[in-house]
């Protein structure tokens, strides 16, 4: 790829207005939630509603991701939550590490003789695995000790998973539906991987207690609540904002057309794997960070996260959004979360039929899935779709 | 269709008042949430939790509510979504403001809730027999640790029909991984050579059992009584026990014992070849009393006449009179005021003699053996006296050092051998 | 505590016959009534045990008492209880809401009672398979052949060397010639474990040899026990099995711990040892010179810990080579524990000549679970294999058909009691169930998705937790029983080695039927055809006449119909939850896709690839089933790499982009 394809037009900002727009509301988003949070004391929104707005940032950005890999690309990948999780527990490792580290250096401080290093380190294993019947500590948690190298891991891990998963199955020319049973199969595989307890990341029960941050034990959860917010939202900005200079030059008809024929492109010499190599790994890493940003807001993280399901939920909340636009995958994801945890959290008043009285914990589930049906067959282009028709309707 | 609408009615999130008259002198209403899931896998137990939570709080609320105020249920569903633990708990403490919280099934449910529930000082029951290793200050668990189920049922095994040839199956996830490190240990301990313990782990809602079934049988080719500890989970016991019958594995051959199938589970079995195999809990529906009569009449009158009890509602039953009791005596919902008159607290047992809450949030429960019967119930064949709850086993070296006592030590993580608290909050 | 019942025991035997002696003509009134007798072993029938249990049956038989063997009998049967007030001991029989005690002697009903005013002995299997192992007497020349069998399984089930006489003069009389085949048998195994005369004994243990039952091998294992021993030097008296060598059948570590274990040798210092150690020493902040704040650097400690020894504060630390030069200086060994080579030598002659054998019949087991499981992945994908190999449909609610079919089974067992017939009836109705939900979803749903092929995958995926919520909400969330009829209830046993439960090779037919059936309908048929054309070319199958709306809704009627069917058999054998489907869906995928869509030949090699790679996997590492179905996914991954379409790929047109 020469450099050319990759650089920004002037002005791409002034060219896509949706772009600016969409900040702009992120941003007023962020400030009204922020001024009615407990944080600062108003107390409008609680800590709990904070935490799942935040946590839902971080599914809007791993769902724009989704429609950037699916809705431009034409990869529907089942898969991109293996990436989400693989952040998750990244910066999970570290948490649990440094928090436990902690409590082990203070407990042990009243000790006579100071404790040597290997005793620490052993205390620390002892304390996290003795849940799974193990004591020692296994060698992927050789860099949990420092925040700064498991960042890192976070960024390169899935990327690398993506990069060779991605290299092998471009290569072989898998496509369609034959790349989604792919890439579906590799989030199971890693997630049965994950479930057996001899894998060195707690099996079943995965990490939890992740919304203590080690070091900000004083602060209270309605603050730190509020920084993840915050942060959830800068990385939604950023990722919208780079994604959308991805596929708004070039580089991005390229990929649209490679989703609308393949083979066409690749007639007219483009290396089409490279390019479908670049948005599948560049996805991988953004869902990363949008997973280590998630799940120390929702405190535990374990195999059930990534399991088939979640992956096809992600493309769902991408179609009802509307695919091939990038707030399309926003509004999808923020809808359907959130209507998700108003149902099961309870907000919903049952319905008296007289005969029958729907209880909506039993039939959420059911009007979700008629949804996904109604949505695919009236609506193809998702609310996004719909919100684009009566915006330029006059 | 009755009790249907009356559930329907009372398993509202919002809070519901379950019974028409408030007392006057009662500001706030005392809360009691409900956190058990209603949907996802692990709605197939944890529902039932739910009805028997929402009869006791009716049956509070007619015999005058506690404090002489109204109890109202507040029901969520976590929906079997780890994460969802953490969240509701939350919710619960902070939004709804609940006085108590009766939930949970899994560990990792139990661990997701558990950082949320010592960081806002709420108060839990936990109903459910779990792996142990653990005793938050937050949390009563009214379900068995291992030496209230697992270490009797091995005692049983070894003495009273002379196993000599151990097979643990589980599925591969916390409890049964714990569970059979500890069992390991303490027949290592009894003089079972290693050889003689085969441990194979299945996942969740494993069906195809025909080869490890047939590696159970080929285990009596060494000469020696072979038997099963099983603490496979939920719907793959159907699968299991199928197989079983089918390769005509009889209990008088290789008896297994299993410590997760109750009458909820075999509910759903053919239980004719089932017949003689053993279930070791702190409660069956057979147990021959009178206030088990009531209460079996009540539930089957509250939920239908098809449905039957088991051993974590009796944990509810304890741990929901134990609470009830507690804030009669402190004189008040207070978190703390109730944890401390917990320590102590005495209710009858619905197999007998009597239940106490120890100090380190664990209770003395008699542990029972059943064998099955053809019609889904259980023979009682043995019932020991009340054992203490045990929070940390005495058979893995790292736990055998540590206690919990928080009314004494004030520490649920208590190393007796530098005779420190390791850590206040629990290790989730 | 058996020391105290056995003095207590043997006093009461004591003071009967002193008594007997004293005073005949009472003691004959009291000898002919079991009560008495019952009294004084009170204290064991009322707690049995399976420890102390053995010399109570012995001593109640051994007094000739009238009613003894069938009072244990009924004991056995949890019939006795004993009355709180009096101690008495009664038959008990069900009388309405109350239980009627009667006497053990007279026969005669005595009271009626309530079950909480007594005391229900529930004798557990360990002490009923003592009682059996002890009216082995009375029972191998029983009339009923059941009771002369249950003998034989108590022979079997707990042998000891007092049965071989019984044993072997029931069998000139006995009638029934499997019965007799059995106790000659029985009789062979009692013989070379307890013979007395040694030649009959090594006789039996070599006619042992190239039996693969469990049961043989497990009296030549026993016979062949050993155990691990260390000595300075090899024993002249022991039977040895064979002499180990350190760093090949054991490491350093353990022959150290069994040094320590046995008693030779000191156990090396833990880290935490030297701690303690340390911390007992400090002296003004100092251990043996060392500041204490210099301690947690290991070199330090033991710098202080030597320092401590120099002053004589301590024992001395052993030399590093000590633990190696410990072990050097000893043997270890496996030891027979039966001392008699001869014995041992003849028994493991005998398991040897079946390793061979045992290791063929295992592979053979090992082929038919294989054979097996594929059966079952292929009968869960070829619904599958249709609608999405041959018409291109992503129906994720695939698997809620399966679910849909095994509920209607249930249903149907709900109506009808027999379930030989409820199975005939459910087999045909499941397909109709199923073939109507699928065409109706294929008129409202996805007739208009063929265009967009990935937009199926969603739409069915919301019908898919729709139908698994209804389900739930309909049925309940417990597991729902299916019962196979008893003919599909056993299993196939070549010997004890080699066996397949019925259920399975019955699904093993169906799959074969389903493959049969489909090919003939496919290949054969005006339908096949028309189905073929309609997938190759819609177009120029609609210009030829054929009418492309109706045979797509009969091709996906009958790849959901079959799926309901396959639900049936998946629900005898498994459990019928409403979240069945889903276990399904996904490793039906990647068998379709393994095997190469369009084809329903690919589907059968895919099934058989995966299910008998995973039993494969599983032989290897038999004690992680989950370690298994990963590496059997990775596998599927980079198959896939390799060959993208398949194993049985279409070639030319048909095989379409």
């Amino acid at each position: 790829m020469a450099k050319t394809t990759l650089a920004p037009r002037k002005g791409f900002l002034s060219e896509n207005p949706s772009v600016l727009r969409f900040l702009g509301l992120l941003a007023l988003f962020t400030i009204i939630i922020s001024a009615l949070a407990e944080g600062f004391g108003v107390g409008v929104i609680s800590t709990s509603f904070l935490k799942v707005l935040g946590m839902t940032l971080c599914l809007c950005l791993i769902a724009v991701a989704m429609d950037v890999v699916w809705g431009y690309c034409g990869i529907l990948s089942l898969g991109h939550f293996a990436f989400f999780g693989l952040g998750g527990y990244g910066i999970g490792m570290w948490l649990m590490y440094a928090r436990t580290e902690g409590i082990v250096r203070e407990s042990l401080a009243n000790a006579p003789i100071p404790a040597t290093e290997g005793e620490v380190r052993d205390a620390i294993a002892t304390q996290i695995f003795s849940v799974v019947g193990s004591t020692e500590l296994p060698f992927i948690w050789g860099f949990a000790h420092s925040l700064t190298l498991q960042l890192l891991l976070i960024v390169l891990v899935p990327g690398l998973l993506a990069l060779v998963f991605g290299w092998l199955a471009f290569r072989s020319r898998v496509t369609g539906v034959y790349l989604s049973i792919l890439t579906q199969a590799m989030t199971l595989a890693l997630s049965l991987y994950l479930f057996q307890n001899d894998t060195g990341l707690r099996g079943n029960n995965g990490l939890s207690g992740l919304q203590n941050i080690p070091g900000l034990l004083h602060l209270p959860q309605s603050t730190i609540a509020l920084w993840f917010f915050w942060a959830s939202a800068l990385a939604l900005g950023l990722g919208y904002l780079l994604f959308a200079w991805l596929v708004s030059g070039k580089f991005g008809s390229v990929v649209r057309a490679i989703r609308d024929n393949e083979s066409r492109v690749r007639f007219l010499g483009y290396h089409v794997e490279s390019y479908k190599l670049v948005v599948f790994t560049a996805t991988a890493i953004v869902s990363g960070i949008a997973g280590a940003l998630y799940y120390p807001q929702a405190g535990i993280i374990n195999p059930a996260e990534i399991a088939p399901i979640t992956s096809i939920y992600l493309a769902v909340w991408v179609a009802i959004g509307g695919r091939g636009r990038l707030y399309g995958a926003v509004i999808g994801a923020a809808t359907v979360s959130l209507l998700s945890s108003w149902f099961t959290g309870g907000g919903a008043p049952n319905i008296n039929l007289g005969f029958y009285e729907i209880v909506w914990t039993d039939w959420w589930l059911v009007l979700l899935g008629l949804g996904f049906v109604a949505v695919t067959l009236f609506f193809p282009k998702g609310i996004g779709g719909l919100f684009d028709y009566l915006v330029r309707k006059p | 269709m009755t009790h249907r609408s009356l559930l329907a009615a009372l398993a509202t999130s919002t809070a519901l008042v379950a019974a028409p008259a408030i007392a006057q002198d009662c500001a706030d209403p005392i809360k009691v949430g409900v956190l058990h899931s209603l949907s996802g896998s692990m709605a197939i137990s944890e529902t039932t939790l739910r009805d028997v939570m929402l009869m006791l709080i009716e049956q509070q609320n007619e015999a005058g509510g506690v404090l002489g105020c109204q109890l109202e249920a507040v029901v969520v569903d976590p929906a079997s979504d780890w994460p969802l633990f953490a969240e509701l708990t939350r919710q619960l403490l902070t939004v709804d403001e609940v006085d108590v919280i009766f939930g949970a099934w899994t560990s990792v449910s139990r661990k997701s809730a558990l950082p949320v529930l010592e960081e806002l000082n709420g108060l839990m029951f936990y109903p459910v027999q779990y792996e142990g290793e653990e005793s938050s200050r937050n949390v009563f668990y009214t379900g068995a640790a291992p030496n209230q189920q697992a270490i009797p049922a091995v005692d049983y095994f070894l003495e009273e029909l002379g196993v000599e040839s151990f097979a643990l199956l589980g599925t591969d996830y916390v409890y049964p991984r714990t569970t059979n490190a500890i069992l390991e240990a303490y027949l290592l301990d009894k003089g079972i050579a290693a050889e003689d313990i085969f441990v194979n782990y299945t996942p969740f809602g494993h069906s195809d059992w025909s080869t490890i079934v047939s590696d159970v049988v080929a285990l009596g080719a060494g000469g020696k009584q072979v038997g099963v500890i099983s603490t496979i989970n939920g719907d793959a016991n159907v699968g299991f026990y199928t197989e079983l019958g089918a390769q005509g594995v009889s209990a008088a051959d290789i008896p297994v014992v299993a410590f997760s199938v109750g009458e909820e589970e075999l509910s759903g079995l053919d239980t004719g070849p089932l017949a003689g195999h053993l279930a070791a809990w702190n409660y069956f529906q057979s147990a021959d009393t009178e206030i088990n009569a009531d209460f079996v009449a009540a539930w089957k009158e509250f939920a239908g006449e098809d449905r039957v009890t088991n051993d974590p509602m009796e944990a509810h039953y304890i741990g929901f009179n134990m609470w009830v009791n507690a804030v009669e005596a402190a004189g008040t919902t207070d978190v703390d005021a109730v944890r401390e008159a917990m320590w102590g607290q005495e209710y009858p047992n619905l197999t007998g003699g009597t239940a106490v809450m120890n100090a380190n949030h664990h209770l003395s429960k008699p542990v029972l053996i059943g064998e099955i019967r053809e019609d889904g119930q259980f023979d009682i064949i043995s019932q020991t006296t009340e054992v203490p709850g045990d929070a940390w086993t005495d058979f893995l070296p790292e736990s055998a050092v540590l206690t919990s006592d928080w009314q004494a030590l004030e520490c649920g993580m208590y190393n007796t051998e530098t005779e420190t608290c390791v850590q206040l909050t629990s290790n989730y | 505590m058996p020391l105290r019942t056995v003095l207590s025991r043997a006093l009461a035997i004591l003071v009967l016959s002193m008594l007997a002696l004293t005073a005949p003509p009472r003691a004959a009134v009291a000898q002919d009534t079991l009560q008495p007798l019952l009294q004084q072993y009170a204290e064991e029938l009322a707690s049995p045990s399976r420890r102390s249990f053995g010399a109570v049956a012995d001593a109640l038989l051994a007094d000739g008492r009238p009613g003894a063997a069938d009072f244990l009998r009924r004991y056995e049967a949890r019939e006795v209880v004993q009355r709180p007030e009096d101690g008495l001991f009664f038959y008990a029989e069900d009388a309405g809401d109350l239980v009627r005690l009667i006497d053990v002697d007279t026969g005669a009903a005595v009271a009626d009672v309530s079950s909480r005013d007594v005391d229900q002995i529930r004798a557990n299997a360990g002490v009923r398979r003592v009682i059996a192992a002890a009216l082995v007497p009375f029972e191998l020349n029983a009339p009923e052949r059941a009771r002369r069998e249950a003998a034989l399984d108590a022979i079997s089930r707990s042998a000891e060397a007092s049965q071989i006489a019984p044993l072997a003069d029931s069998i000139a009389q006995e009638p029934d010639p499997d019965l007799k085949t059995r106790k000659e048998r029985l009789f062979l195994l009692l013989t070379a474990q307890f013979g007395a005369e040694r030649a009959e004994r090594l006789e039996a243990i070599a006619a042992l040899g190239g039996d693969t039952s469990i049961e043989a091998r497990g009296v030549l294992n026993q016979l062949t026990a050993t155990r691990t021993e260390v000595a300075p030097s090899l024993p002249e008296s022991a039977n040895i099995a064979r002499v180990l060598t350190v760093g090949e059948d054991l490491t350093q570590a353990e022959a150290y711990a069994d040094l320590v274990d046995a008693g030779l040798a000191e156990p090396a210092q833990t880290p935490s040892e030297l701690r303690a150690v340390l911390a007992e020493n400090i002296v003004d902040g100092r251990v043996g010179g060392v500041p204490v704040g210099r301690l947690s650097d290991p070199m330090a400690r033991i710098e202080a810990y030597e320092a401590l020894e120099d002053a004589g504060a301590v024992p001395p630390r052993a030399a590093p080579d000590e633990a190696a030069q410990a072990v050097a200086a000893h043997v270890f060994y496996d030891e027979y524990v039966l001392n008699d080579p001869e014995i041992t030598t003849a028994a493991q002659d005998a398991l040897d000549s079946t390793a061979q054998a045992i290791a063929t019949y295992q592979m053979a087991d090992l082929v038919l679970d294989g054979l097996s499981l594929a059966s079952i992945f292929f009968l869960a994908a070829i619904g599958l294999a249709i609608t999405f190999g041959v018409m291109g449909v992503i129906n994720m609610a695939h698997g809620e058909f399966i679910m849909m079919g095994a509920y209607t089974g249930y249903v149907v067992q709900l109506f009808i009691p027999d379930y030989t017939i409820s199975l005939l009836v459910a087999l045909p109705l499941a397909f109709l169930v199923t073939f109507g939900a699928g065409v109706a979803m294929e008129r409202a749903v996805i007739r208009h998705l063929y265009t967009r092929p990935l937009e199926t995958l969603l739409a069915t995926f919301g019908i898919s937790i729709a139908l698994q919520q209804l389900a739930k909400n309909i049925f309940g969330t417990q597991a729902r029983p299916l019962t196979a009829p008893d003919w599909l209830g056993g299993a196939i046993t070549f010997n004890d080695i080699v066996g397949i439960s019925t259920i399975r090779v019955a699904i093993f037919v169906l799959a074969l039927i389903f493959l049969g059936v489909l090919l003939y309908i496919l290949k054969r048929t005006r339908l096949g055809l028309e189905v073929r054309a309609v997938t190759q070319n819609p177009g120029m199958a609609a210009s030829m006449g054929i009418n492309p709306d109706r045979i797509n809704m009969l091709t996906f009627g009958l790849g959901s119909g079959i799926a309901g069917i396959a639900g049936v058999a998946i629900g005898l054998y498994a459990q019928v939850t409403s979240e069945m489907g889903a276990s399904y869906i996904v490793q039906s995928f990647m068998t379709v896709v393994v095997g190469g869509v369009g084809n329903v030949w690919g589907t059968l090699a895919g099934a058989s690839l995966i299910g008998f790679l995973q039993k494969g996997i599983e032989w290897f590492n038999p004690s992680n089933t989950l370690a298994a179905q990963t590496f059997m996914v990775l596998f599927v991954i980079l198959f896939i790499q390799f060959r993208p379409k398949g194993i049985v790929a279409l070639k030319g047109r048909a095989a379409g982009d």
